[in-house]
C-alpha cells in the first residue's frame, strides 16, 4: 500500500484535491481511499488529508501516521508536517519555488503561479488544488489523459479549460530535487 | 452496476434513494448532516419522488417518521449521538408500534464532554428499545446494508437501525458498487404493510391497554426479534445471489482455520481487525476475526458455534457498559456463553472512545495484552 498525507489550511480544497486525485487512481485501475480528517474547520486553520493506493482492497481504518508521500499545500506547513510523521523513505511534495530543509527526495511545484496564469482565483488568491493535482498525478506516474478526463467530469462545460490548462501545466513543471522514487 | 468513489454518507443516500422511500424527515447532525442534504437534494431535483419533512428536533423526527411509517409509507432518517439519544423515548414506541422504520445512525460519542468523533456508545445505549442494528464496515456494506435493513423491517415489523461510523466510514472515500434500479427493485418490491392506519382500515394505533393485552404485545416482539436473526441470514443470501455483494451474515469471520483466540468487534474497527489477525498469524498466533454484523438480536448461538472447544474470545468494544468493568459485546458474549459445557475464556478490553484511533499494530498489542490475561 502507497500511502499519501496531504497538509494544507481551511479554504484551499484539499478534501476536494484527495477526492478527485482518488478518481484518477482509480480511474489508473487502482484501489484507494480518502481519509480526511476534520477538525473544527475554519478558513486558513491547517487541515489535513490521507489517499491510501493499493493492489488490492484497503482494510485500514485509521489516521495516517507513516506516509510515504508528505504533501504540503505551502512550505509553511512543514513543522505540521513534520509533527504528524512519515514513513523513514518518504517523498516530499510542496507547492513553492525553493527546496525544503529536509534531507528527503523531494518535489516542487509553483503551483501559485500556474493557478494564476490558468486564471484560478478565488477571492482575489489563487487557488491551487488543480495545479497541485496534475503534479501529484505525474508523481504517481498517471498517465495526464486520465487527469483530463476527471476533471472533464468534475467541471463540464466552459470550467474544464482553466483546470485543465493549470493541471498540464502543473505536470509538466513539477520538479524532482533529488534521487529516489515512489514506491508501492 | 458500476464502481463509484464517494463517501459513505453519500452510499448511504444513494442506498436510500434506490429504495424509492416515499418520505424522509431528518434534523442535521455532525457526522450525519451530509446524508440530510443529499436526501433533501434528490427530493428537492424530484430524482426521489417523495416527502421531505424538516423539523425542529430528533424527538420530532422519530415522531413524524413512526407517524408515516403507522400509515403504510416507507420511511428513512438518519441521526447521529445526541440526536439519536434524544429519539430514545420514541424508539420505543417505533419497535412496539412494530413501525417497519429503516434509520442510518452516524456512530459518534456521546456527551459529555463534547467530542465528533466516533465511538458505539449511541448505538449500544439502544440496545433494549426493541430496534434491530446492524453495524457496516466499508462503505459497500453501508449501501447494502439499506436495502437488508428494509427487506427485514417490512418482513417482520421491526424497525432497523443502520449504523456506521462517523468520520472514518460517513466522510472517508471508498469505491463501491451501484447495484442496477432492476436488481434493487426485485430484492426489494413496493412496500405492502399488512395493516395500516386508514379509515378504510379501521382500527387504532397505540391504544391504551390492560395488561393482560400489553403483555402479549410485548413478548411477541421479543419473540419475533429472535426470528429476525434467520431472516437477516436469509435476505443476505439471496442479495448475494442477485448482486454477488456478500459481506457475511451475522458475522463476518476472517481466517477461521485452525482458531483459537477469537477477537470479536464491530464497526470499521473490525474491518482494521483483520489487519491485526494478519500480524498475530505472523507471530504463529491461531487468530481469528469475528465481525459482528448484527448487534440485536444478538446472536448467540451463532457465536458460540464459531467457537471450537476451549477458545479464547477476546473482546473489543468500543463503548462501556458502565458498572460491568468492561463494554457491551463483552457482557453480551458472556452472558450467551454461559451454558458452554467446556472452557470457553472471555476476557475484554474498552478502546477507541471520541475516535482514539485504533491502527492494526495497536489492535494486535491489545490483542496480546489480552491474551496474556487469560494464561
Amino acid at each position: 500500500m502507497l500511502e499519501m498525507r496531504i497538509h494544507g489550511r481551511g479554504g484551499q480544497g484539499v478534501v476536494t484535491l484527495a477526492e478527485l486525485l482518488a478518481k484518477v487512481a482509480m480511474e489508473a485501475g487502482r484501489e484507494v481511499q480518502t481519509l480526511p480528517f476534520f477538525g473544527v474547520e475554519r478558513r486558513g486553520a491547517a487541515v489535513k488529508a490521507a489517499i491510501r493506493f493499493d493492489s488490492k482492497p484497503i482494510k485500514v481504518r485509521s489516521q495516517s501516521y507513516r506516509p510515504d508521500i508528505l504533501v504540503l499545500m505551502h512550505e509553511n506547513l512543514l513543522p505540521i508536517g513534520l509533527a504528524d510523521g512519515f514513513a523513514p523513505e518518504a517523498v516530499f511534495v510542496s507547492n513553492g519555488t525553493s527546496p525544503l530543509p529536509v534531507a528527503q527526495t523531494q518535489w516542487l511545484v509553483d503551483a501559485e503561479r500556474i493557478a494564476l496564469e490558468s486564471n484560478l482565483i478565488i477571492g482575489g488568491k489563487p487557488f491551487i488544488n488543480v495545479p497541485m493535482l496534475g503534479a501529484l498525478a505525474r508523481i504517481l506516474d498517471i498517465p495526464f489523459d486520465l487527469v483530463a478526463e476527471t476533471i472533464r467530469n468534475q467541471w463540464p462545460g466552459e470550467k474544464a479549460a482553466p483546470n485543465l490548462k493549470a493541471a498540464q501545466n502543473a505536470y509538466n513543471s513539477v520538479q524532482q530535487i533529488k534521487g529516489g522514487r515512489c514506491h508501492e | 452496476m458500476k464502481k463509484i468513489l464517494d463517501t459513505g454518507n453519500a452510499a448511504c443516500a444513494l442506498a436510500v434513494k434506490a429504495a424509492k422511500v416515499d418520505m424522509v424527515a431528518a434534523y442535521p447532525i455532525t457526522p450525519q448532516t451530509s446524508v440530510a442534504e443529499k436526501l433533501a437534494a434528490y427530493i428537492g431535483s424530484g430524482e426521489l419522488q417523495a416527502k421531505y419533512l424538516p423539523v425542529e428536533s430528533e424527538h420530532s423526527v422519530m415522531s413524524a417518521v413512526a407517524a408515516a411509517a403507522a400509515v403504510g409509507a416507507r420511511v428513512f432518517t438518519a441521526t447521529s449521538s445526541q440526536g439519536l439519544l434524544y429519539m430514545h423515548e420514541i424508539l420505543h414506541y417505533a419497535a412496539g408500534g412494530r413501525l417497519s422504520i429503516v434509520m442510518a445512525n452516524v456512530n459518534r460519542a456521546v456527551c459529555a464532554p463534547w467530542c465528533l468523533y466516533v465511538d458505539h456508545q449511541d448505538g449500544v445505549s439502544q440496545r433494549d428499545t426493541g430496534w434491530i442494528q446492524l453495524y457496516a464496515a466499508s462503505n459497500q456494506e453501508i449501501y447494502d446494508s439499506i436495502f437488508l435493513a428494509y427487506k427485514v423491517a417490512e418482513a417482520i415489523n421491526i424497525p432497523v437501525m443502520v449504523n456506521y461510523d462517523g468520520f472514518l466510514l460517513s466522510h472517508s472515500m471508498m469505491p463501491f458498487e451501484i447495484v442496477d434500479q432492476e436488481i434493487i427493485d426485485e430484492f426489494l418490491p413496493v412496500f405492502q404493510p399488512d395493516w395500516r392506519l386508514h379509515p378504510d382500515w379501521g382500527g387504532t394505533f397505540g391504544n391504551v391497554t390492560p395488561s393482560d393485552e400489553y403483555a402479549p404485545f410485548r413478548n411477541r416482539l421479543a419473540d419475533d426479534m429472535i426470528k429476525a436473526g434467520e431472516l437477516i441470514k436469509n435476505y443476505a443470501r439471496e442479495y448475494k445471489e442477485l448482486t454477488g455483494h456478500w459481506h457475511g451474515d451475522l458475522f463476518d469471520v476472517y481466517r477461521p482455520e485452525g482458531g483459537e483466540y477469537f477477537l470479536l468487534s464491530m464497526g470499521s474497527m473490525a474491518a482494521e481487525m483483520e489487519l491485526a489477525v494478519d500480524i498475530l498469524r505472523k507471530e504463529g498466533i491461531p487468530a481469528t476475526g469475528l465481525r459482528l454484523r448484527v448487534f440485536r438480536p444478538f446472536p448467540g448461538a451463532e457465536l458460540s458455534r464459531l467457537l471450537p472447544p476451549d477458545a479464547k474470545l477476546l473482546v473489543f468494544d468500543r463503548n462501556h457498559a458502565f458498572g460491568t468493568g468492561g463494554g457491551v459485546l463483552l457482557s453480551e458474549a458472556k452472558s450467551v456463553l454461559f451454558d458452554r459445557k467446556d472452557q470457553v475464556k472471555i476476557t475484554g478490553q474498552v478502546m477507541g472512545l471520541g475516535g482514539e484511533d485504533l491502527p492494526g499494530d495497536y489492535l494486535a498489542q491489545k490483542a496480546r495484552e489480552m491474551m496474556e490475561v487469560l494464561k
